[in-house]
């Protein structure tokens, strides 16, 4: 249970660094901004009470707009995403699947990850975006914004996602 | 209490969801200048929306009010055109005698404002029934008014209530004139349509046209001078043919009839009284 939760809180400092101190640098053509601190959401099993991923969700997305001086934006989109993980993590795993299941490549298959994780990170994409422009009068531009950045997003996820399976198959 | 305990623990992740969206919500608009702004102008137009639509029932709610009112003041109104017409009629600019005329007038009438509460168009004798009576000073035998005309004359009284004879029915008859000249006759409604009634014995000299205003002639204790009837829509010969029928278009719309006066004149039950007096003198 501590180890859970100190891991947890390793990717929590990791993803908020990275974001402060690379991610938020990194703007391709004015359009594409990375944010992959989202990839905290995807990490939490099945079976994991609701409340608290939406707390840490919440916090999470907080820190990472105050290093951005977004308030606001990055927790209200983070805790949408962290609200809608648990459904949707239900609705991907193989109905045999045990209770706390961890979402990865290995246990649910590399589509289906796909899947789960291409859906949550352009909700979460679209809701931040969807935030910061608080317009639709420039919505080409946001349009561009949205699929260039969930594109880098979703792409870094991945890369997470393959580090993470990667060190949990060596041996120890 | 135990059913909502159990329903707060099933569904406490919506309040806490709802809650951090609020809170991040709070922090997006108090401290990001864009959003902020964007808020207050969108929060502004939609208060005043609001406002406009409360204003609007409000103003929807007291329209009978403001409807009793209009009626009260309209007739106010129509007694200082007549009194201003005559003044201009007779070329005077003595202010001092316009004053004293409307003063005149307007001594001794008393407006009770009333509500219709049952009324009828498609009967051969029309009646209608006021929420006002005796307690509020109505008496048998005074006028009604509304707004836009003549109603009728008080019949019967009770205590909270009272009969009305509207000018559609059979047994009504009211002397008028026609505003502009000292031509009077009797109004009468022949049945058949609200909208139209006759009036009788304008003698073959009498010189008018159509659309000429058809008002009381004050030759009673029920109505003072003046008061609007209708206009003169049709002119017909009379059977005997020593005089003119006008068919006239009512300025009222009866069937819709609902705010309305009753006109309390002073002295008015002591000429009544006088007046059957020497009827019953006169038949003896």
């Amino acid at each position: 249970m501590i180890t859970q939760f100190l891991q947890r809180l390793l990717w929590l400092v990791v993803l908020v660094a990275a974001q402060m101190m690379v991610f938020n640098y990194i703007h391709i053509m004015g359009y594409a901004t990375p944010l992959p601190f989202v990839y905290l959401v995807l990490l939490f099993p099945a079976g994991t009470s609701r409340w608290s991923i939406l707390l840490w969700a919440f916090v999470c997305g907080l820190l990472c707009d105050i290093a951005s001086l977004t308030l606001g934006i990055g927790a209200a989109s983070l805790t949408l995403v962290a609200f809608v993980q648990p459904v949707l993590l239900k609705l991907m795993l193989p109905k045999d699947a045990p209770e706390n299941m961890q979402p990865a490549y290995s246990t649910m298959g590399f589509w289906s990850y796909f899947n789960y994780a291409a859906i949550l990170t352009a909700l979460f994409i679209l809701c931040y975006f969807a935030l910061q422009s608080f317009s639709f009068n420039h919505i080409s531009d946001l349009g561009i914004a949205c699929g260039s950045s969930w594109l880098l997003t979703f792409a870094l996820c991945l890369v997470f996602e393959s580090l993470r399976g990667h060190k949990n198959s060596e041996p120890s | 209490m135990r059913a909502l305990l159990d329903f707060l623990a099933r569904y406490h992740h919506w309040f806490l969801f709802v809650m951090l969206e609020g809170i991040s919500l709070v922090l997006l608009f108090q401290f990001n200048h864009f959003h902020n702004s964007v808020w207050l102008t969108t929060a502004n137009t939609v208060v005043g929306r609001l406002n406009e639509w409360e204003q609007q029932a409000l103003r929807y709610i007291t329209l009978g009010d403001v409807n009793k009112a209009l009626v009260q003041r309209n007739m106010l109104l129509e007694q200082n055109n007549l009194v201003l017409a005559e003044e201009v009629a007779m070329l005077t600019h003595d202010s001092t005698r316009a004053e004293q005329l409307q003063a005149d007038r307007l001594s001794g009438i008393r407006l009770i404002p009333a509500r219709v509460v049952t009324n009828s168009v498609m009967r051969r004798d029309n009646l209608l029934t006021i929420n006002v009576g005796e307690d509020d000073g109505v008496r048998p035998e005074m006028g009604v008014v509304s707004g836009t005309g003549v109603v009728g004359i008080v019949y019967m009284t009770a205590p909270h209530y009272a009969i009305v004879m509207p000018l559609l029915n059979s047994h009504s008859n009211i002397s008028c004139r026609l505003r502009g000249s000292e031509y009077f006759g009797s109004l009468k409604w022949e049945g058949h349509n609200p909208l139209f009634a006759t009036l009788d014995d304008i003698p073959r000299h009498a010189r008018f046209k159509l659309g000429d205003a058809v008002e009381t002639s004050g030759f009673s204790a029920v109505f003072p001078p003046g008061l609007f009837m209708g206009k003169v829509d049709k002119i017909e010969n009379s059977d005997d043919g020593l005089s003119y029928k006008l068919r006239v278009n009512l300025s009222i719309d009866f069937a819709r009839l609902q705010d309305v006066c009753v006109v309390a004149q002073e002295f008015q039950t002591e000429i009544h009284e006088l007046e059957q007096r020497a009827d019953s003198t006169m038949t003896r």
